[in-house]
């Protein structure tokens, strides 16, 4: 048996150790500013974030359900969703940050990258 | 199977599918996917170090099962299931080697061992790996509602063994 202030040490290691990164992770900046848009681990659209004149706003929709994404000039979000948790929404602005927005039940995600991964929308806007 | 064993195990399901329904009305409390309190895994704890692992698996696959029908949200049936397979792995491997007053590690690493499965299979299934760096906040979250839960099931195990035995 292991010794009850052993276990309050490694937990409190494990804690120090994912809060520190927790706090370094959000910080970290990518240098891209192509939003890609994927939808089952594919790319679906891709947005040069850069060059967004007007907001506009789109809907991707699978037959999981349907996700409205807002993009502005240097930003994006998820405008709302018909997920059950809402979490992509919540998550609010992605603007250069690593860590990408994530809507798990309808499995879509947006990253900031360096490139454009589908090249619709790269050229369209 | 006899009579009493079933109704018992029944009891238990019924009781972390009713906290697991309310905690789907609680509004997510971080805006990260994947954090939540995980209430019902005080069951789960409960039953593994009073009922042992055969009536623990049963508990908590007819949970995660019939929670996610009544949940209508099929979509986060598979997430759940991994999450619940490695929390069973570890308290499979904890559950000998924890003493009495020792239960709420359980807690902690079960919810630590949830979020490590939930994000392989979301990995996995969106082919993103990037997801990982959500890991770190998600154990954050888990060591704290890891402790809570944790001490939930500490406290009902003490409770509880002198009538279940």
């Amino acid at each position: 048996m292991i010794k009850t202030k052993t276990w309050v040490i490694i937990i409190c290691a494990t804690f120090a150790v994912s809060a520190a990164l927790a706090l370094i992770i959000p910080s970290l900046k990518t240098d891209g500013t192509i939003a890609n848009v994927y939808l089952d681990g594919v790319c679906i659209r891709s947005i040069d974030l850069e060059r967004v004149k007007t907001p506009y706003s789109f809907t991707v929709t699978s037959e999981r359900g349907e996700n409205t994404i807002l993009v502005e000039r240097g930003r994006i979000c998820v405008q709302s969703a018909d997920c059950p948790d809402r979490i992509c929404v919540d998550q609010g602005w992605l603007s250069g940050s690593v860590s990408p927005i994530v809507c798990l039940p309808h499995r879509l995600i947006i990253r900031i990258e360096r490139r454009a991964k589908s090249d619709i929308d790269a050229i369209s806007q | 199977m006899s009579a009493k064993r079933l109704t018992r195990d029944a009891i238990f399901t019924a009781v972390a599918l009713i906290i697991f329904i309310i905690e789907l009305q609680i509004p997510a409390l971080v805006p990260v996917p994947g954090v939540k309190l995980g209430l019902s895994n005080v069951v789960t704890v409960c039953a593994m170090f009073l009922l042992g692992p055969a009536d623990t698996a049963a508990i908590l696959f007819a949970r995660i099962f019939l929670g996610s029908v009544f949940s209508g949200n099929m979509a986060s049936f598979i997430y759940s299931l991994a999450g619940g397979l490695l929390c069973y792995l570890v308290m499979l491997i904890l559950r000998k080697r924890l003493g009495e007053k020792q239960i709420w590690v359980c807690g902690v690493l079960c919810a630590i061992a949830h979020n490590i499965g939930q994000i392989a299979v979301a990995i996995l299934v969106t082919a993103t790996p990037y997801l990982i760096s959500y890991l770190p906040i998600l154990t954050v979250c888990a060591i704290i509602t890891g402790l809570f839960t944790g001490f939930c099931a500490q406290f009902a195990v003490s409770r509880l063994k002198n009538i279940l035995r």
